[in-house]
């Protein structure tokens, strides 16, 4: 009797453990986030910064602008396009990782992790190196005779989706590998005997069971892709923008913090919906393959 | 365990890169009440000077340790914006070019100057001196051309608009300001109206211009010829050509317009008595001649003596420094966003 009311006791001081933790995220992630969406609504003055105020007019700026809506479109379209991307190519990589028996599976698994020990900014400078008109790829294809003058990949939205896809493919592939492994192998062969193909075991059985690992991995990649900032700014150049360098632009270039919040907290919202959205669409699907 | 001092930790992280007092002999050397300075600065060829000519030399004999905080301006500024309010502040000297520093200081981050404290003060060149911030180096604004491919070389900026160079001009994505006032000036307007230069370039845009997002990849740029014509500092047209880059200097008949690179102390500059021995130590008439051999900039002060090929080869002549224009400060401060939305929106986009 007394050991079960110190068990409920036990379990009802439990919540308390993680007050440490939730301090600090109010006070390094909250209270921040809070400032911001307070600037959101200050009138900028220029060549004086920001007054205080409470206006709706940086938001209003924002939904009224086509130039605006046309960065969060570009930036919406390209993180769908980089998730979708990494997906497709993660998935065959994972799915070798997870089966694989080889003792090399260890170091194939820190070389996909490889390169994460190095910076955005660090590897779009090796991608500049790569794609400049005088750069590695047109340097070899005019050396062959397939090209005569070089052909622009940087500065282009090609170069800031191979970017991306290059920064994120090692989120994706060690989310979907660490799901693929607790699949099953017998169910997978347990399909092959009863008669089913390569392509129909992994459309009616590896697929549908690594959904949670691919709603995880795309849940994560969509966001790193929409807040891209350093290889936007450095593949694509200048006349591209996405959200978070305009976001730069006007927090830091122009000093207009108020619209710079405003832009913020579009983005923020837009990503949290793009996620929602994406969560419920999968899933969908997992209850319908069920 | 032996505790690091701050001064043998930033030492050790790199933080005080060259800043610790080397030469400790202890002559000429003042009692200051700070031993620390930390510096706002340019990272690059800009700070290694800095440590070479001032930091080592001057500031040596005086045992104050420099810790750098190393960024472009624009991050820098917004951390002064942002810390003006803080009792304490994290720089003790801000270095910025003049329209930037201006446009902070009329958001009171800096201090007004007691140039009492200064003994170089005095040789400061008189048109160049602020109430808030002295003056480290100065250039000016010219066409940079490629010798090989232009023909005859430009006289003004409207040669840019040469049909026959559509393709070939080319823009540091960071000097928007600029590119706007030199288009302004061709086409009605002046340093007060800088309206007239986006029509002006809304023309060139029609000629295909490219825009860089940096000053190194514009020098690449030209570099490879991708492009032959820029609008750029003279001072960075010589480092350039001395590095092998096909570029020739060209001074615009309508005039070149300076460059006055600036140091200042921030109201809440938790060492102000270093900072001001730092800010004497950047008017050191040596320290300034050997920082104006390298970088490509003109000293600020009068008893700077630079060997007399050199100078004509970084200075303008007396007729050329009589058509200066002059920027207008305010006038930069107050439409700084909205040049940068236009230039965002319709020039590069």
């Amino acid at each position: 009797m007394a050991m079960a009311a110190a068990s409920d006791r036990q379990r009802s001081l439990a919540p308390l453990l993680m007050v440490p933790a939730a301090l600090l995220v109010l006070a390094v992630l909250g209270m921040p986030l809070v400032t911001l969406f307070r600037y959101s609504f200050n009138r900028f003055v220029p060549g004086q910064g920001m007054a205080e105020a409470f206006t709706w007019a940086n938001y209003q700026r924002f939904f009224s602008d086509p130039y605006f809506i046309n960065v969060l479109g570009t930036t919406v379209q390209m993180a769908v396009l980089c998730t979708v991307l990494s997906l497709i190519l993660a998935f065959p990589v994972a799915y070798f990782l997870a089966r694989t028996q080889s003792k090399y599976k260890s170091l194939l698994i820190i070389l996909t992790v490889f390169p994460l020990l190095v910076g955005n900014v660090v590897r779009a400078a090796g991608w500049m190196a790569l794609l400049g008109n005088n750069g590695f790829v047109n340097t070899i294809l005019i050396g062959v005779g397939i090209l005569d003058t070089p052909v622009k990949i940087l500065y282009t939205p090609t170069a800031v989706v191979i970017g991306i896809v290059a920064v994120v493919l090692p989120f994706m592939i060690l989310t979907l590998q660490s799901v693929i492994e607790s699949i099953d192998r017998s169910i997978e062969e347990a399909a092959l005997n009863l008669g089913a193909g390569p392509f129909t075991v992994f459309r009616r059985v590896t697929f549908p069971l690594s959904l949670p690992g691919v709603l995880a991995g795309t849940v994560l990649v969509g966001i790193l892709c929409m807040n891209a900032y350093a290889t936007p700014v450095l593949l694509g150049g200048p006349q591209f923008k996405m959200m978070a360098p305009a976001l730069y632009d006007q927090m830091i270039r122009a000093n207009n913090w108020p619209f710079g919040a405003a832009l913020a907290f579009v983005l923020m919202v837009a990503t949290v919906l793009l996620t929602i959205a994406s969560t419920l669409a999968l899933k969908r699907r997992t209850a319908r393959d069920q | 365990m032996k505790h690091l001092s701050r001064r043998e930790m930033l030492a050790s992280t790199g933080l005080a890169a060259g800043g610790l007092a080397l030469s400790a002999s202890g002559v000429g050397a003042q009692s200051l009440s700070c031993s620390d300075v930390y510096v706002g600065t340019w990272g690059g060829d800009y700070q290694d000077l800095l440590i070479a000519n001032f930091e080592k030399r001057v500031l040596g004999q005086r045992k104050v340790a420099v810790s750098h905080d190393v960024a472009n301006a624009p991050p820098r500024k917004t951390k002064l914006i942002t810390e003006k309010s803080g009792r304490r502040g994290t720089m003790d000297v801000a270095l910025l070019s003049e329209s930037d520093m201006y446009e902070v200081y009329k958001q009171g981050v800096f201090e007004e100057l007691d140039f009492s404290k200064l003994k170089n003060a005095g040789n400061i060149i008189p048109a160049l001196r602020r109430s808030y911030s002295i003056p480290h180096i100065y250039s000016g604004k010219i066409i940079l051309y490629n010798p090989n491919k232009v023909s005859p070389a430009p006289t003004s900026y409207a040669d840019l608009w040469d049909p026959k160079y559509k393709g070939r001009v080319g823009f540091a994505d960071g000097l928007y300001v600029q590119i706007i006032e030199s288009a302004a000036i061709i086409n009605g307007g002046s340093v007060t109206n800088l309206e007239p230069g986006k029509t002006k370039l809304a023309e060139l845009k029609k000629l295909d211009p490219k825009v860089y997002p940096s000053n190194e990849a514009l020098a690449a740029a030209l570099k490879s010829e991708e492009v032959w014509f820029t609008i750029m500092w003279r001072a960075r047209g010589i480092q350039w050509r001395n590095a092998g880059i096909p570029v020739a200097l060209a001074v615009p008949k309508e005039g070149a317009t300076p460059i006055i690179f600036e140091a200042a102390i921030p109201k809440n500059a938790p060492n102000k008595d270093c900072a001001y021995a730092y800010l004497d130590a950047m008017l050191d008439p040596e320290g300034q001649t050997g920082f104006a051999a390298k970088m490509g900039y003109v000293p600020t002060v009068t008893n700077a003596k630079l060997d007399p090929k050199l100078e004509a080869d970084l200075s303008f002549t007396a007729e050329e420094q009589k058509k200066f224009i002059i920027p207008d400060l305010e006038t930069v401060a107050k439409n700084n966003a909205q040049l940068l939305d236009w230039w965002n929106r319709e020039f590069k986009g």
